[in-house]
């Protein structure tokens, strides 16, 4: 290892993160985000660096609790709350009844942040809308995330947000998936297709997060709060690549191609003996590299093959991934990857840039030895929900790492904690205001 | 501010004020004042820095003379408009680009006075490469403590992957367990068709950014961010790791319909697709309805293949309505195309034209989250390598016309090759 990989594995290492300072500490985040996974995200994305933060639930548990791929529930909780519920608080509120919207409007007013997905006329009615918010509290930051965002011919569509709307809406699945072929009629994988995760609640969830630590630095530089307005559908939208520009300059829109790639190639996943792998190669340089590798030089002179832009015509890619996977189908993955690295260590600059990795499967990846030793999956032990397998903070910080604290904990477990010790309330009150059914 | 709208509805009419994007010209800039250093290419560091820009913060491309950042050449079907692709215009938005070559001595030190009057760094070439070249992180804290530095990087900066291991977006698609889990059970895995793993890690990187910025606040020190672009892809798997804890198996590829809600799913009807969603009861019972129950308690009805068979014998505004009025959720599977010409994200400025004094009118995805008071903005495209050398070279570093010849001559500074892709357009001024 060289002296700065040494130093930053010393310096970044997960399990040296517990007794350094926290980036977002003495920031207090209020989540107020019924059965969503996308308020999860922007939640946990603020957690991870330290925000306080209070996830508030309908008393007896939120919606998305419910919600259990394959009926796999661990103390009645599904796993895909399980796995975004860390590092926050979880009180329970009914927060529509007058007594709880009241509680709500406390809470946030002692916050720095809240992030709801209600609808602004539903939040108005509670007392809890911004206008009303920010005449007692002008810094506070109010991230509202829905679909089709607060303004806008159609922000007063009737739907309520979820995943694959906002999939659908950004132009991702657009351009995912395999085309039709002509002249049959059409199978159901030739179609725009879902990313397999909740990746449009997830990025939807990000940019919110991102969107309020900007919203944090302005107001850390004049005092001012302000409404972050988070659309679903352009969360991925800004993924989405060069739609727009290649719309207004060339008049041309992107279309689905499978596996191939129209500005780039070769940039596919070819087939190997055992399974999967991508390959990339596509400037001019690397191209020559990757033809030495495969043990034929001479196709670089070919003239499907001699230029970047003969290389993408959809034919000729179809042509070179022939070629390709004529040459991988008898080797491994892990031989591929080190046929390049074998060819490309000798090389510098643009011709290194032969690129491979495995398409491996979640049990493949887990097996890897970099992701281990890098601390980037947890195994946590809880009381109530059992050992659990997660994905740690992504990010390694030399100073203020993000980190993980606490996993998930019942519906109510900190109401107490909360109600008491932020919002002041006393025994009585709150006693009374849990036989009432306010939490 | 003006006095509040009294009564219900009094958000949505502050809405279409606050947010109107013609008058985001005139508010201020949630980053501005932070300065920016990229020294990246293709997407994961210029994404990074794109993000930084659009909100505000001053960005400094820095870029090797002549041909510059290899993402100019990447161009959809070859296609290069006024010599620039549009795949390089869509990621480097409001920056300043400088050529400077950080192999010879005099470029370090170059770049090192830059770093010294900036705040934020952002690279992603191959692990260590910085630092060998003596302007990693722990040669620049040396010249100014309160750096951060955002280290992009495929495999991460350690650990047995790390050395020498190019990536790409589809290196992270693909290791991370994204592909095996996208796409439809009896067919391969599918690489989604933008790159997808470039930009979720940038956002993540551009984050933590943001919040290493937010504890400089109160430390007055910077720090090192690293950031593998797979285990930012990892990070996105939702249930996919508790899944494979517990059962011991892989989350399987399960096409078009969403596992965790079923029915719900993208379907095909006569003239498109469209995502129909039902997320609990509320919204299965009606959509069950609407599939022909007759008891109106009955959502097991709502099955895949019924609300197939209904999709395809609807057009997509027919669904969409149905839905809207009916009490369930749908929305059209939108594309590019339909993007350029959509009055709402129009409206929106998420789709902006932007008029820029070299290539005159461009569109673009505007900035994502919208700000009322210190919005994103996109005030100029990308322009040619090395085009704003005198304005960083010359006015924040206080070069004379003499000093940037004599580099220029020695190649350690420089401006574009003559190729599209890196030159101005033909006929500009500049030419």
């Amino acid at each position: 290892m060289s002296d700065f990989a040494e130093w930053a594995r010393r310096a970044t290492e997960p399990s040296t993160a517990a007794g350094k300072p926290e980036a977002l500490k003495g920031i207090r985040v209020v989540e107020f985000c019924p059965g969503h996974f996308g308020g999860m995200v922007a939640a946990s994305m603020l957690a991870e660096f330290g925000a306080d933060v209070i996830k508030v639930e309908p008393p007896g548990g939120d919606p998305l609790r419910l919600v259990a791929p394959e009926e796999i529930r661990v103390a009645g909780t599904g796993l895909p709350f399980l796995s975004e519920a860390r590092n926050r608080r979880f009180v329970t509120l009914a927060a529509g009844d007058p007594a709880g919207s009241g509680v709500l409007r406390r809470l946030v007013l002692a916050s720095d942040v809240i992030i709801t997905t209600e609808p602004p006329d539903r939040m108005e009615a509670m007392g809890c809308g911004y206008l009303s918010l920010r005449k007692e509290h002008p810094g506070v930051v109010y991230l509202y995330l829905s679909t089709y965002g607060s303004f806008g011919p159609d922000a007063g569509r009737n739907v309520r947000d979820s995943d694959l709307l906002c999939q659908a809406l950004s132009g991702g699945p657009y351009i995912v998936g395999e085309p039709e072929r002509e002249g049959a009629p059409p199978l159901p994988h030739e179609a725009p297709t879902r990313l397999g995760n909740w990746h449009g609640w997830f990025v939807q969830g990000l940019w919110g997060a991102y969107g309020v630590l900007a919203a944090i630095h302005f107001r850390a530089e004049t005092g001012k709060g302000q409404v972050v307005d988070m659309a679903g559908a352009e969360a991925l939208m800004m993924f989405a690549d060069y739609n727009i520009t290649w719309m207004h300059t060339g008049g041309k829109a992107r279309e689905r191609v499978g596996n191939f790639d129209p500005a780039v190639f070769p940039y596919t996943y070819i087939r190997c003996r055992d399974g999967y792998t991508f390959i990339a190669a596509y400037n001019d340089e690397a191209f020559d590299s990757l033809m030495h590798i495969i043990g034929r030089p001479e196709l670089t002179r070919d003239p499907r093959f001699s230029t970047p832009k003969n290389r993408v015509t959809l034919e000729n890619e179809r042509a070179l991934l022939a070629l390709l996977e004529e040459w991988s189908g008898n080797l491994t993955a892990d031989e591929i990857l080190a046929a390049v690295e074998e060819y490309t260590s000798k090389q510098g600059g643009p011709g290194a840039a032969v690129v491979t990795g495995r398409v491996n499967r979640p049990l493949e990846t887990l097996a890897e030895e970099n992701w281990r030793e890098r601390g980037c999956f947890l195994r946590t032990e809880d009381p109530v929900y059992g050992e659990l397998l997660l994905a740690a903070p992504p990010w390694k910080m030399s100073g203020t790492p993000a980190r993980w604290k606490s996993g998930c904990r019942e519906p109510g477990s900190d109401n107490r904690d909360v109600y008491l010790g932020i919002l002041g309330m006393t025994e009585e009150e709150y006693r009374g205001l849990a036989e009432a059914g306010t939490f | 501010m003006p006095s509040d709208p009294p009564g219900p509805g009094g958000f949505r009419a502050f809405a279409s004020l606050a947010f109107d994007p013609a008058a985001i010209g005139g508010k201020p800039e949630a980053l501005a004042g932070i300065r920016v250093l990229e020294v990246a290419t293709r997407i994961f560091g210029p994404a990074t820095a794109d993000y930084l820009g659009v909100f505000g913060a001053e960005v400094i491309k820095v870029e090797l003379p002549f041909r510059g950042d290899l993402m100019r050449y990447v161009a959809p079907e070859g296609f290069f408009w006024k010599d620039v692709s549009p795949a390089f215009l869509a990621l480097n938005r409001n920056k300043l680009h400088v050529g400077l070559d950080l192999h010879p001595a005099e470029g370090k030190e170059l770049f090192l006075r830059l770093a010294e009057r900036s705040d934020v760094v952002v690279e992603n070439l191959r692990a260590g490469t910085m630092d060998e070249w003596g302007v990693g992180y722990l040669q620049l804290r040396e010249r100014n403590p309160r750096i951060v530095y955002a280290a992009n990087s495929g495999f991460g900066q350690w650990g047995p992957f790390s050395a020498g291991r190019a990536s790409y977006d589809a290196t992270a698609q693909a290791v991370s367990g994204f592909s095996a889990i996208t796409g439809f059970p009896d067919q391969p895995p599918l690489k989604a068709g933008f790159w997808v793993g470039d930009y979720t890690a940038a956002l993540m990187s551009a984050t933590a950014i943001l919040a290493a910025l937010a504890a400089r606040r109160k430390t007055g020190e910077g720090q090192m961010i690293d950031l593998s672009q797979a285990e930012a892809m990892i990070r996105t798997l939702d249930w996919t790791w508790p899944y494979a804890g517990l059962t011991g198996k892989d989350r399987a590829r399960n096409g078009n319909v969403d596992p965790s809600f079923p029915p719900s799913g993208i379907y095909r009807c006569r003239d498109g697709f469209v995502a129909v969603s039902a997320r609990d009861e509320d919204e299965l019972i009606p959509l069950a309805h609407a599939l022909g129950a007759t008891d109106p308690e009955e959502s097991r009805i709502a099955a895949p293949a019924l609300l197939e068979a209904f999709c395809a014998s609807r057009t997509v505004d027919e669904v969409v309505r149905g839905a809207e009025d009916g009490g369930f959720s749908a929305a059209p599977v939108r594309g590019g195309k339909h993007h350029y010409r959509d009055p709402h994200l129009r409206a929106r400025g998420t789709v902006c034209p932007v008029d820029d004094p070299l290539y005159g009118r461009v569109d673009e995805y505007g900035p994502a989250p919208k700000l009322s008071e210190s919005p994103g903005r996109v005030k100029w495209s990308a322009k040619p390598v090395g085009w704003h050398n005198e304005w960083v070279f010359g006015g924040l570093l206080e070069m004379t016309a003499m000093e940037m010849k004599a580099l220029e001559r020695k190649k350690v500074i420089g401006k574009w090759a003559d190729v599209p892709g890196a030159r101005p357009p033909k006929g500009s001024t500049a030419a």
